[in-house]
């Protein structure tokens, strides 16, 4: 099939992104051509502005449109208390909760030496330093419940343990008004495991 | 438990293929590469969501389509279910009473079978990964929450082994992540090691008195658990991760120097012994042969007593490969309380009770005809 080469530029683009395949990008490129002018530049320019403008801040790694994000710079949050998340959306997730008033600190992955993902390569040692400066008194691991987000979670706090800072991982069990008998095995053992005493 | 339904779309040479099965014995007849196996494995794939046979799904779809769908209707505690296994490139879906499960392990369980194909006949002799596989499944049919472990185990194994060999390119090392993968690596390994101690205490139980009948009382059997590290069957799960503990611990820096995981799950192995003597090594074939026939048939007990019900029983040609005495025996066994396959290029010559009530399907090019 011929397209005119600015079309095929613009299919080519929008099979960039996650969940968008060869057909539904043709559908979308030209779905633009019929977009009024003004909406497309916006469009462009919004594309441009949310590369171009956010940045990692530089004390939690959250994305932010200024360093330090609102978040670090907030004097009213709980300075002593870092959860620590593996991704930005993480922390979009737990403010969404509008429950947690300490900081974060975002990790950008978790380690997996069969993907080539060391210590090294996820931001940890940024986290130490914070902990060496800030009067930090507890660390809420935050990481996913699999096998390398638990692996981050023991590694970071095999690191921290000596500072004397209490460290805290996030329960993991039934989750909240879901049956009791619909649950699997694995994650029903799991809740015996943390069980708490009333 | 037993199978009365089955649908093939697609699945290797049956384009299309529905069985009606009223009988406790059903025998498939045909010549070579007509599709008995083919069909044989499909109840095995119905119970597994995989193939005894191969590892690679692709090869379980007919030629050039994009899926393959196995479906069966079982009975058990006389409640009928329906199961549905659907194989494409996309991956595979497993069906309980219409409802998807996202985790096979909740999936592997429900249909319990048991296949003896002539490849079992190399289970003794063969190597520590057959019957490494051999323990798995058999576990994980009774226990489904082993599947999760193993699977965990693997997945840490790999993580850890890949740490290893990343260790031998650098320098200067942190050893902070090898042991946080080490006690990640135990807490799975312990459970499996557990887990194989009680399912064998189990199995000899059931195999010892079998293999006794087989050999008319002439051979004992015996199996161990040979375990790379060292812990014991009367161990309790805080034991073992002891042991395990302070075996890594011991073996640290030579893993390092070798660059992957030493002991652990993955490299024990099962020894039979018969009147003491290893048969993997000293057994001749025909010891060989009666003990992966009293292994299968003390399976068959064991199910029925963890599950309570018979699992349906899949002999793949495999009566044509065992003496009379033997053949009978295993017929003697199944008689009247276990539904059975037999898959097999003709009935002469096989002279037992069992198979005259037997109901027979002609298998030929991808069609199966009941008789008469």
């Amino acid at each position: 099939m011929y397209y005119p080469e600015p079309i095929s530029k613009l299919i080519d683009s929008f099979t960039k992104l996650p969940g968008i395949g060869p057909k539904t990008a043709v559908r979308l490129a030209f779905f633009v051509l019929n977009m009024k002018e003004d909406d497309v530049l916006d469009f462009a320019k919004s594309l441009a502005n949310a590369k171009r403008e956010l940045t990692h801040c530089s004390i939690c790694g959250h994305i932010t449109d200024q360093d330090p994000c609102a978040i670090c710079q907030d004097e009213h949050r709980d300075e002593s208390v870092i959860c620590v998340v593996q991704d930005p959306k993480d922390v979009i997730a737990m403010e969404k909760m509008k429950d947690f008033t300490g900081k974060y600190h975002v990790l950008h992955g978790a380690i997996s030496p069969m993907d080539g993902i060391g210590p090294e390569d996820i931001n940890v040692a940024s986290l130490i330093n914070r902990l060496k400066d800030e009067n930090v008194q507890e660390l809420i691991l935050a990481t996913n419940p699999n096998i390398e987000g638990e692996a981050t979670a023991m590694y970071i706090s095999r690191l921290v343990k000596p500072a004397g800072i209490k460290i805290t991982r996030i329960a993991h069990g039934l989750p909240v008004g879901g049956d009791l008998e619909y649950a699997d095995e694995v994650t029903l053992s799991k809740a015996l495991e943390g069980r708490r005493e009333l | 438990m037993h199978i009365n339904e089955i649908s093939l779309t697609n699945y290797r040479n049956y384009e299309k293929l529905h069985l009606n099965f009223d009988h406790k014995i059903n025998v498939i007849i045909g010549e070579n590469a007509q599709g008995k196996t083919n069909l044989m494995e499909s109840i095995y794939v119905l119970a597994f969501t995989k193939s005894h046979r191969t590892a690679r799904d692709k090869e379980l779809i007919k030629w050039d389509e994009d899926y393959a769908k196995i479906e069966g209707s079982i009975v058990k505690r006389n409640r009928s279910f329906p199961l549905e296994v659907i194989l494409s490139n996309k991956g595979k879906k497993a069906k309980f009473n219409h409802i998807e499960q996202k985790k096979l392990s909740n999936y592997i369980g429900a249909f319990n079978v048991v296949m003896f194909a002539p490849e079992d006949l190399n289970l003794v002799k063969g190597s520590p990964q057959e019957r490494r596989r051999f323990i798995d499944m058999e576990i994980g049919q009774i226990q489904p929450i082993y599947v999760y472990h193993l699977g965990q185990f693997q997945k840490v194994l790999k993580q850890r082994n890949a740490l290893l060999k990343d260790y031998q390119r650098k320098i200067e090392m942190d050893r902070t992540m090898l042991r946080v993968l080490t006690e990640q690596l135990i807490e799975h390994a312990a459970i499996i090691i557990e887990k194989r101690f009680q399912f064998l205490r189990l199995l000899r139980s059931w195999a010892k008195p079998i293999h006794q009948g087989i050999s008319r009382d002439l051979e004992q059997l015996e199996i161990a658990y040979d375990v790379s590290v060292d812990v014991s069957e009367d161990m309790d799960l805080s034991k073992i991760v002891k042991v395990l503990e302070q075996q890594f611990q011991a073996i640290e820096t030579r893993e390092i120097e070798r660059g992957s995981t030493l002991v652990g799950p993955h490299r024990d192995d099962l020894i039979f012994y018969v009147n003491e003597k290893e048969v993997q090594r000293y057994g001749s074939q025909g010891q060989q042969r009666t003990t992966a026939l009293s292994l299968k048939l003390a399976e068959i007990e064991l199910i029925h007593k963890e599950v309570g019900e018979y699992p349906v029983l899949l002999l793949d040609d495999v009566l044509s490969e065992l003496d009379d005495h033997r053949q009978s025996h295993l017929l003697n066994t199944i008689q009247g309380k276990v539904q059975t396959f037999v898959s097999t290029t003709s009935v002469d010559g096989i002279e037992h009770e069992t198979l005259k009530q037997a109901e027979m399907f002609y298998v030929q090019q991808g069609a199966a005809l009941k008789e008469g």
